[in-house]
């Protein structure tokens, strides 16, 4: 199966900015694809690239194997963007927006027109099919961003901070909405600065860091390769730390304050029971236990950190709309 | 569904259409003022100063000044609805809507191209239209009037193309139309002929202005006379027009202004 994006030592300068440094990743098609990274990573430099609006300086990025330079055409054909900025046409209604982006796609007039409907009724903006962009709500205009990209009914959807600056509801609705498309088979690539919204809706997501991709990993497999907490309350403060036989490397340190003994451990849920056993066996009697799991967003802020130890940007925090079953 | 439609690409089709419609949809801002603009000319510079002026080059003035009229609308229009089309959505950043959809870069600049061409020839229809109203119009040589308005309106419109590509303000497309363009059209022997230049120097400079074999070629369309050979002139502003078109679609491709 053709990879839906293919990118290779990707770079592009400004004047004396190294934007992207060799970026290398592969998104598979059909699957959602997340990339995460602080204000100036390169995220929309990438974009930019694939999409035609920034030329790259080296490297190779394919687009369900067609080249963005030399095959610009059936590149650009296969994606659907929806930019964070509201670059929209302002002379024209938003119905004969869509209608005109149809039709550089090479649809036709009637077609695009039916399209047109269908994409502004799916996003829940059809009521204001007459009315111009400058003239909708903030949340209309999120709206009518998603509903362009998918007038072409693209085989790539690629939505930069589809969800920045929406009400809860909002950006439920449209969560929905791409998970319904990618489930029907549309790739898409995602970037966000809310990590609850990579976590929740990516199989896969990129972290890049100025112009690099630092991994490439699922959100599980990042979480677990974060630190757990393991806070253990005794009975009886010890003497002194109780030495526990772990024969892995999974622990990574044990503190202990007065009765509360705190371990950090890699996937700390199996590192538990095996905690309760050595100190019962060593006669600590428990009162409490609770594990910590680290978050993506920590994962993510470890990742970024910088050399001086401060974490480059600071995602958004965690989302309002919580409560949920994660997607799959 | 148009001819046009069935014929062409449909993403060329639609781009063409969509900026052919935005100067359709407002026509106060578009074919009012040169309308407005050109009865002005022709009520003072034909027919107040026209009866004193008389005859040049063998027909009355107001018909001898119709051609140029007719050029600097035309051209001017080209010019204006190009780079104001692509300078407006850089600054607004809708071009991206076109740059990142599968059109060729070639389809994309002659878009632009033609719908101002198009623009430039119904501004130069109209300026004839208010002309026959205050003089007689003939036009001698239909081949030659049509030949020479497709050429330069195109030309201008690629001309067009350009200036909104390398203009970063407004003002810039302000300064190009009126700093530039309006001087070689006004020497451009719009409201002179080039055998009433008493300088010999005034006369060769005059023969560097493009605007002379323009608006002598149109002259010749309509009145069937012109002090510069029209033929000589068609090729060498064909070739112009088609050299300024393919040095807008490698702007285009190379990302000149639009990209970064």
């Amino acid at each position: 199966m053709t990879a839906a994006l293919e990118i290779r030592d990707l770079r592009k300068r400004y004047a004396d900015v190294q934007a992207l440094d060799g970026v290398s990743l592969t998104v598979p098609e059909g699957s959602f694809f997340g990339l995460l990274g602080p204000n100036g990573a390169g995220k929309t430099t990438f974009i930019n690239i694939l999409v035609g609006l920034v030329r790259k300086s080296g490297g190779e990025a394919r687009v369900f194997g067609y080249d963005v330079e030399d095959d610009y055409q059936e590149a650009r054909d296969r994606i659907g963007l929806a930019p964070q900025e509201f670059n929209v046409d302002r002379f024209f209604p938003i119905k004969e927006v869509l209608e005109h982006k149809a039709g550089y796609h090479g649809i036709p007039a009637d077609e695009a027109r039916e399209r047109a409907d269908e994409v502004l009724k799916q996003v829940g903006i059809y009521d204001k099919r007459d009315t111009r962009f400058d003239w909708l709500s903030g949340g209309m205009k999120r709206r009518f961003m998603l509903a362009r990209a998918l007038i072409t009914d693209p085989d790539l959807l690629i939505l930069d901070e589809p969800t920045a600056g929406v009400d809860v509801q909002l950006r439920r609705d449209l969560w929905d909405l791409i998970i319904d498309l990618n489930e029907a088979g549309t790739t898409i690539l995602l970037t966000t600065h809310y990590i609850e919204e990579a976590e929740r809706l990516c199989d896969e997501v990129a972290i890049l860091d100025s112009g690099n991709v630092v991994t490439v990993a699922s959100p599980e497999e990042l979480i677990d390769r974060g630190a757990d907490r393991i806070v253990v309350q005794l009975q009886d403060a010890p003497a002194g730390t109780p030495d526990l036989p772990f024969e892995d490397d999974r622990v990574d340190a044990v503190e202990l304050d007065g009765n509360r003994l705190v371990v950090t451990a890699r996937r700390g849920g199996l590192v538990a029971p095996d905690l309760v056993r050595a100190l019962d066996r060593a006669g600590h009697g428990i009162v409490d236990l609770e594990i910590s799991r680290t978050s993506l967003e920590e994962v993510f802020v470890e990742l970024t950190r910088t050399e001086d130890g401060a974490a480059v940007d600071e995602p958004a925090p965690a989302l309002a709309a919580n409560g949920e079953g994660g997607r799959r | 569904m148009s001819v046009a439609s069935k014929l062409l690409p449909v993403g060329f089709y639609t781009l063409a259409k969509r900026e052919i419609l935005r100067y359709v949809r407002r026509p106060k801002n578009t074919f009012v003022p040169p309308l407005i603009t050109n009865v002005l000319y022709f009520s003072v510079f034909g027919v107040v100063l026209g009866t004193r002026v008389g005859e040049i080059a063998g027909v009355p003035y107001i018909l001898f000044i119709l051609p140029g009229l007719v050029v600097l609308g035309a051209i001017s229009n080209a010019f204006e609805n190009a780079s104001f089309s692509i300078f407006h959505g850089r600054w607004n950043e809708y071009i991206h809507e076109t740059l990142t959809s599968p059109l060729s870069y070639a389809q994309m600049v002659w878009a632009y191209v033609a719908s101002s061409a198009i623009r430039g020839i119904a501004v130069g229809v109209l300026i004839s239209v208010i002309g026959a109203i205050f003089t007689t119009v003939g036009v001698e040589r239909p081949f030659y009037l049509v030949a020479f308005m497709l050429v330069i309106t195109v030309l201008f419109a690629g001309l067009g193309v350009l200036g909104g590509l390398w203009a970063e303000d407004f003002d810039d497309l302000t300064m190009m139309n009126q700093f530039i363009l309006r001087p070689l059209v006004f020497f451009g022997g719009v409201f002179y002929s080039l055998d009433d230049l008493n300088s010999e120097l005034f006369y060769t400079v005059s023969l560097f202005n493009p605007m002379i074999y323009m608006v002598n070629g149109v002259r010749y369309g309509f009145i069937g006379t012109a002090e510069v050979d029209p033929n000589a002139s068609l090729v060498v502003l064909t070739v112009l027009a088609a050299a300024v078109a393919a040095l807008d679609v490698a702007l285009f491709r190379r990302g000149y202004g639009l990209t970064e």
